[in-house]
């Protein structure tokens, strides 16, 4: 049908075309160079073309061979049962059937969503609000770099620090002991550990994406503020109707990657508990990272390499998805200005 | 859609080069292991060279005493040793290492550690050339006690020992003895005397167990000792490979529990146990704070930096319960060698080598470890556990040797910990131990 269409059209369009019929006209109209891209392409797009592969060529092929084959590997792995080395026993997709039923594995995961969305939501509702205070602050430059200080450091470094400050006769309880709380609560008991290192991951990152997001917002013209001054709006209309809708493209960017860096939390939550990584944290704590790891490399029984790729590989899926539907659910028309 | 395909074309085109190319990167690493037959090591070494991937860093006191018999060796037989101080995690890397053909011909780590990844997974050679090759005129199986080997724990699947130990670490219940010299005189030798040293402690104001409850490797020592002094060496790992999980019904595990069980609501645990970082507990016991800690026999080099003055350390063992004889317990480090390894006979000469009395005897006095060698001396802090250790009928690993995947870290220890901090009773802990003993022979049998 299409060609049917199409094909009087442009056949006939030389034709009635009086430019047409002067040979080496300059121009050829739209449809035809639509129809000249067909054979050869423009010589935009032969340049294109050309340079796809000296330019995309050693980028992909290094990604190809350091990230795509090692995550097909990892995929055939999970389905087997392998110690890591010797002989490996194909087992299907048991391994998969195994960790949804293990009870751990399915605490983890929810360990690992209550950092992506619980410390997520609290990350953004607060860099938010800081970008609004640090805007007007004197003395901003500062307080940003105080704010983006803690990212610099390495999560171990918090791991032994929440002994010296939670440790029964650490810093918190001899604070509280002279105002007269003799019977603390016990902090780095087993349960409250995983709520001590969301705390901490929100004190620690968001300063970061405050950061980013600071340089979305310094983008915005000094007018659309004077002009919200002018109207009386308030601090959260102006976030509302001002900031928001231009730094969105920012924020989305933010949002990609605290889901990516979430889903692989694993340092800080083995430094936390279980003595700094001398030992393994308690399973309270575990989040699908820290699941993977002990599964391969705990070090005190044989390694279960099958089932530890197969919860890797559910990780990726997860991310995966929710990359998509993250990107999916902020699409939105980029305000130019 | 055209022009997207065409733009694809050349991408798919790379696609598969870049996968044929990392393919054969890898290619060749799948090779089946082999089955290794024990060579001979008497012949002249001279001029063949070794890698060694050690579990010492640079600077240790074991990795010194190491060092200087590469050193002597060297020296010797015209071998050349080169060496890689690698720390702990050569094991981890060993694991990748297997599955290619460029494997260090030498490792050394703690058994609980290789055998998972290299004993039972039959990738490693038969040490028994080594086990006859004479040390100082005496062949190295008689210097190893033979209770260390009696029960068979160095052997693989083809019945052949794979390891080869030159140290040993045992455990015990340590205390200050200048601060208490009764328990030096007479240590309390069964349960009852040692809950009467616990009371008359406590009376005396100080609590008298530290525990860092944060390691679970710690906790779970109360509890298997328990059993291992009720029902022998080798019912910790019985109870556990039974798939019925009927083992936990047997009133000896009950017991084991409410041992522990006391313990915890005797208050005899100092109070912020289970609530503290590692190494907070044992350092509060080094300062005098409380009397007692079950701990291994590296407390006194790990804890020494920050004893009170004049701390004199001094050990005894876990009490006996029951007509059973108490067992030690001996964890080994020592050598292995990879099968795929091309030089095995100088590298089966330097595990040999190490057994010597001149390094075993520095191994006791500078890096003030336990030899594996009983005619070693000691250092004075950890002549208690060596007694012990000597004293002992038989010997039993950490966890009883349980190295099932994952048994240990999913199942049993966030258990045991609950029971351990006081979370579950000695009841509840068995019935939950029994069903998700259950079903992890239902998972992963």
């Amino acid at each position: 049908m299409t060609l049917h269409l199409t094909e009087p059209r442009t056949g006939g369009a030389p034709a009635h075309s009086p430019e047409s019929r002067k040979p080496g006209s300059r121009k050829p109209g739209p449809r035809k160079s639509r129809r000249g891209s067909r054979p050869g392409g423009s010589s935009i797009d032969v340049q294109r073309k050309k340079l796809l592969i000296p330019f995309v060529g050693p980028a992909f092929v290094l990604y190809t061979v350091l990230f795509i084959v090692p995550a097909l590997g990892a995929v055939w792995i999970s389905l087997h049962k392998w110690a890591g080395s010797g002989p490996m026993k194909f087992v299907g997709l048991d391994n998969y059937g195994r960790i949804f039923r293990d009870q751990l594995f399915l605490s983890s995961f929810g360990n690992t969503l209550l950092l992506l969305f619980v410390v997520g939501t609290a990350i953004f509702v607060l860099a938010f609000a800081l970008t609004l205070v640090l805007r007007d602050m004197a003395g901003k430059k500062i307080a940003r770099n105080v704010i983006f200080f803690p990212h610099l450091i390495n999560a171990l470094v918090f791991g032994v620090l929440a002994g010296f400050i939670f440790n029964p006769g650490g810093m918190v309880n001899s604070l509280l002991a002279p105002l007269g709380v003799t019977d603390p609560p016990k902090w780095l008991a087993q349960d409250n550990i995983f709520p001590l290192i969301m705390v901490t991951l929100v004190c620690t990152t968001t300063g970061y994406f405050t950061t980013i997001l600071m340089a979305g917002v310094d983008r915005i013209p000094p007018y659309y503020y004077e002009d919200c001054a002018l109207a009386g709006a308030s601090a959260f209309q102006r976030l509302r109707y001002v900031i928001l809708p231009l730094t969105w493209d920012v924020f989305g960017t933010c949002a990609v990657l605290w889901t990516i860096s979430s889903v692989k939390i694993f340092e800080i939550v083995w430094v936390f508990g279980g003595s700094s990584g001398a030992g393994v944290p308690p399973t309270q704590s575990w989040t699908a990272a820290v699941y993977t790891y002990v599964n391969a490399f705990s070090g005190q029984s044989t390694p279960a390499y099958g089932a530890a790729t197969a919860s890797a590989v559910l990780s990726l899926a997860l991310i995966s998805v929710l990359v998509v539907l993250l990107r999916r659910a902020m699409r939105r028309d980029a305000v130019e200005f | 859609m055209g022009k997207t395909a065409r733009h694809l074309r050349p991408l798919a085109a790379l696609l598969g080069a870049a996968l044929a190319l990392s393919t054969t990167a890898c290619g060749g690493a799948t090779d089946a292991s082999t089955a290794a037959e024990a060579v001979d090591i008497s012949g002249s070494i001279s001029g063949q060279t070794i890698n060694y991937w050690s579990m010492w860093k640079d600077g240790e006191p074991q990795q010194k005493v190491i060092a200087a018999a590469i050193a002597d060796f060297e020296k010797e037989t015209g071998a050349t040793v080169s060496v890689q101080w690698q720390g702990r995690s050569n094991t981890e890397k060993l694991v990748p290492a297997l599955n290619t053909n460029n494997v260090p011909d030498l490792v050394d780590g703690t058994f609980a550690k290789l055998a998972p990844v290299i004993g039972e997974t039959g990738q490693a050679s038969p040490l028994t050339s080594v086990y006859s090759y004479e040390v100082d005129g005496k062949k190295v199986s008689s210097v190893i006690p033979e209770k260390f080997t009696s029960n068979g724990v160095f052997k693989g699947e083809d019945g052949q020992p794979w390891m080869v130990p030159y140290s040993i670490s045992s455990d015990g219940i340590w205390f200050d003895a200048a601060k208490h010299p009764e328990l030096k005189a007479t240590p309390p030798a069964t349960w009852d005397e040692f809950i009467e040293v616990l009371d008359k402690l406590k009376a005396g104001g100080s609590a008298p167990i530290a525990a860092d409850g944060d390691i679970a490797g710690y906790n779970s020592t109360w509890f298997v000792t328990a059993l291992l002094r009720l029902k022998g060496a080798g019912s910790f790992k019985a109870l556990v490979e039974d798939k019925s999980g009927e083992g936990w019904d047997d009133p000896s595990v009950l017991e084991a529990a409410r041992k522990v069980e006391t313990l915890v609501k005797g208050g005899y645990l100092n109070s912020g146990y289970n609530a503290s970082k590692f190494p907070a507990q044992q350092q509060l016991w080094a300062n005098g704070d409380a009397a007692l800690i079950l701990n291994g026999s590296w407390t006194p080099t790990e804890t020494g930096s920050y004893a009170a003055p004049g701390f004199e350390y001094s050990s005894f063992q876990f009490p006996a319960m029951g007509d059973k004889p108490a067992s030690a317990r001996v964890d080994f480090i020592g050598f292995a060698v990879p099968a795929k390894s091309k030089n095995q006979a100088p590298a089966q000469r330097l595990a040999a080598f190490m057994l010597s009395a001149k390094y075993q005897n520095a191994l006791g006095t500078e890096a003030k470890v336990l030899p594996v060698r009983p005619d070693a001396p000691v250092d004075p802090a950890v002549e208690s556990v060596k007694a012990a250790i000597d004293a002992a009928p038989a010997t039993h690993l950490q966890n009883d040797g349980v190295t099932f995947p994952g048994f240990m870290e999913k199942v049993f220890f966030p258990k045991d910990d609950e029971l351990f901090l006081g979370k579950t009773s000695a009841d509840e802990f068995i019935g939950k131990m029994k069903a998700a003993q259950i079903q992890y022979w239902k998972d992963n049998s």
